[in-house]
């Protein structure tokens, strides 16, 4: 299954409500519009892929982790600008992510600027 | 035959009185006898002469008084039953014979009487002498063979402690005792004989020679008591270490008589400290690690947990700003953001006073455990650690207890914890420090261990407050011991509480609960 980057949605993949949730209002302040689900597999589920324009993904949740996520999109030739926000980021995995192709990296808890920057460079690509 | 038959009669120094007289009779009637024995063959008259035999024989064997009886009783004899009809003058004649004969019988007898006294008290003297002399062996052997045995304690007690004894006299004396001991200490054969001091000093290991003479030198001329340790290298090359301590023996002017001291071998004392001191420090990197683990895991889960309320509250403060920021400021928003904030730091604030939900989804391996084991296993272990401060530790656990489902390990951190904990409160107390271990089944369906010690006991107002995470009152302490304790034994469906131990010190228990069927 191949993916057109149709629309301009910002989804936002985290396990945690509260994280999931101020993120959205934060994109919200800044005028970006989301779409929040819990896990990976919801936001595979959802179909909504196609017109994702950027994805804000945790890395450490329960089932597929945001780098699998990643993998997925990958091979179903998806690839979606993906932004990772982790609390357990070492090297290591930032290296992978970057690699396989994420725009940036970031460690909870983030630098608002930083992300709405990088949101934004990802909608106008 | 006369003669054979009064001796045997006569034998013997205490002779009666009846017999004594009846010698006297008897002789005389024996004479009589005797003399009617030759009248009948018609022999010359002889009674005069067997008379004069009887007299003399009961002088010599009776004494004065019978002898005398049988002087009258010849004479009447004489007169009466042989010559009655000899003249006055004869028979006044032959009395005067019996008579001087008697006189001189006693003379005689009494001669012979006080060379009797003489030899017996003589004998007496002897035998006296001879018993003293008997006694005096016979408490010399005791003396000696109570001198032996106290010297074989005294061999064996220094063979057992490794210690010799010796006396040396500085030049131009030399060694003048060295027990067998030494011997053995020094490497030395006590076929060799005494060794000498020059023989003493190539013994030692050749690093220390110079040092031990020194000492031994500056002895010698301060008069003064010496110790030193040193190195003896055998003959088969082994090297031993030793100690030896002299003390001065002074004579009445105070010049220096000799030194008399000992050698001890310290080798096994040096290698056993040795052996336990890294047994400690092994002790002491395995509570170090296994504390270590704990943090290290619990910090991991901590930051996981604790980061994402941050990470939202982080967020809701930055769309605070952002909505307060605009050309076109919207309040409403930012105090809605803002509200956010404050939900998520408390959420925060929760999970760090809420440790326990960590210890919960920690990796747990229960199994069913023998609770008295797991008791007994950390006091082995920490047995070293109590010796090192003086505590003594008291076990009384409950016999027969069910197993318990636990996580051994974690179970393990609790009890050392506990037990840690005591003996800190106890490092610095004068007074008996002593650590006591218990384990009951209470309520039927709880096991509970208590640890109970005689330290500083609790801080006064802050009971509650120890099991607050980060509250500590020692010195280098970290606070999160009794924290992390109770969300493990709370993880474990059980209890864990603080009580002061009257009068002194404070007293920690807990509780596991015993599962339903109990293998007992």
């Amino acid at each position: 299954m191949s993916c057109h980057k149709a629309g301009k949605l910002v989804a936002i993949v985290d396990d945690d409500d509260s994280v999931r949730g101020t993120l959205q209002e934060l994109l919200r302040s800044a005028g970006l519009a989301s779409r929040a689900f819990e896990s990976a597999e919801g936001f595979l589920a959802s179909g909504h892929q196609q017109e994702t324009a950027c994805l804000i993904t945790d890395i450490r949740m329960p089932g597929m982790s945001g780098l699998e996520l990643q993998a997925r999109l990958n091979a179903e030739r998806c690839r979606i600008p993906t932004i990772f926000i982790t609390a357990h980021g070492d090297e290591e995995m930032r290296f992978q992510a970057l690699r396989a192709g994420a725009v940036e990296f970031l460690p909870k808890p983030f630098d608002d600027e930083v992300l709405i920057e990088s949101v934004r460079a990802a909608l106008e690509r | 035959m006369n003669q054979t038959v009064k001796s045997k009669w006569a034998t013997g120094p205490a002779i009666s009185i009846a017999r004594r007289y009846g010698l006297a009779f008897v002789s005389v009637a024996a004479a009589l006898g005797l003399a009617r024995v030759f009248m009948h063959f018609h022999l010359p008259q002889p009674f005069s002469a067997f008379a004069l035999s009887a007299i003399a024989l009961t002088f010599w064997y009776a004494g004065t008084a019978p002898g005398i009886l049988a002087a009258v009783l010849s004479s009447i004899v004489r007169d009466y039953l042989f010559e009655p009809n000899t003249s006055t003058e004869s028979r006044l004649l032959f009395d005067l014979v019996f008579l001087v004969f008697a006189l001189l019988m006693t003379r005689v007898a009494r001669a012979r009487n006080q060379l009797e006294l003489r030899v017996a008290e003589r004998t007496a003297e002897l035998t006296q002498l001879n018993d003293d002399l008997k006694r005096e062996i016979a408490k010399h052997n005791r003396v000696e063979a109570e001198l032996r045995l106290s010297e074989a304690y005294l061999a064996e007690a220094q063979r057992l402690s490794h210690t010799g004894s010796w006396a040396w006299s500085p030049p131009p004396g030399d060694i003048r005792y060295w027990s067998e001991e030494c011997y053995r200490v020094q490497g030395f054969d006590p076929k060799g004989g005494q060794p000498r001091f020059e023989e003493f000093l190539q013994r030692v290991h050749p690093d220390d020679q110079a040092r031990i003479a020194e000492v031994i030198e500056r002895a010698v001329r301060k008069k003064e008591e010496f110790e030193f340790d040193y190195r003896i290298i055998h003959p088969g090359g082994e090297i031993r270490y030793a100690r030896s301590i002299g003390h001065p023996i002074l004579g009445p002017s105070g010049d220096l008589v000799e030194f008399v001291g000992t050698i001890i071998d310290v080798t096994d004392r040096r290698q056993a400290e040795k052996e336990r001191e890294r047994l400690r420090e092994a002790q002491a990197d395995l509570a170090h690690a296994s504390r270590m683990t704990t943090m290290g895991e619990l910090t991991a889960s901590l930051a996981h947990e604790v980061n994402q309320p941050i990470t939202a509250a982080v967020n809701g403060a930055s769309t605070c700003i952002r909505w307060l920021t605009r050309d076109d400021p919207d309040l409403a928003e930012a105090r809605e953001a803002a509200a956010g904030v404050i939900r998520n730091a408390k959420r925060a604030a929760d999970i760090i006073n809420r440790i326990r939900s960590i210890s919960k989804k920690g990796e747990s391996n229960r199994q069913l455990i023998d609770i008295n084991e797991v008791i007994r296993e950390i006091i082995a272990l920490l047995g070293n650690e109590a010796h090192r401060y003086s505590i003594s530790i008291l076990t009384d656990l409950g016999a027969n207890l069910p197993k318990v489902m636990a996580d051994s390990v974690q179970v393990q951190q609790v009890i050392m914890n506990l037990i840690m904990n005591s003996f800190d409160a106890m490092k610095d107390v004068d007074r008996k420090r002593e650590l006591a271990i218990r384990s009951r089944r209470t309520e039927d369906q709880y096991l509970t261990i208590s640890v109970t010690d005689t330290g500083v006991g609790l801080p006064s107002e802050q009971t509650n407050r120890i099991f607050d995470a980060f509250f500590t009152t020692k010195p280098h302490g970290i606070g999160m011991g009794l924290r992390i304790s109770r969300s493990i034994v709370e993880s474990h469906g059980g209890r864990l509480w603080a009580a002061d131990n009257s009068p002194h010190g404070a007293s920690f228990s807990f509780t596991l609960p015993v599962p339903v069927e109990a293998p007992e």
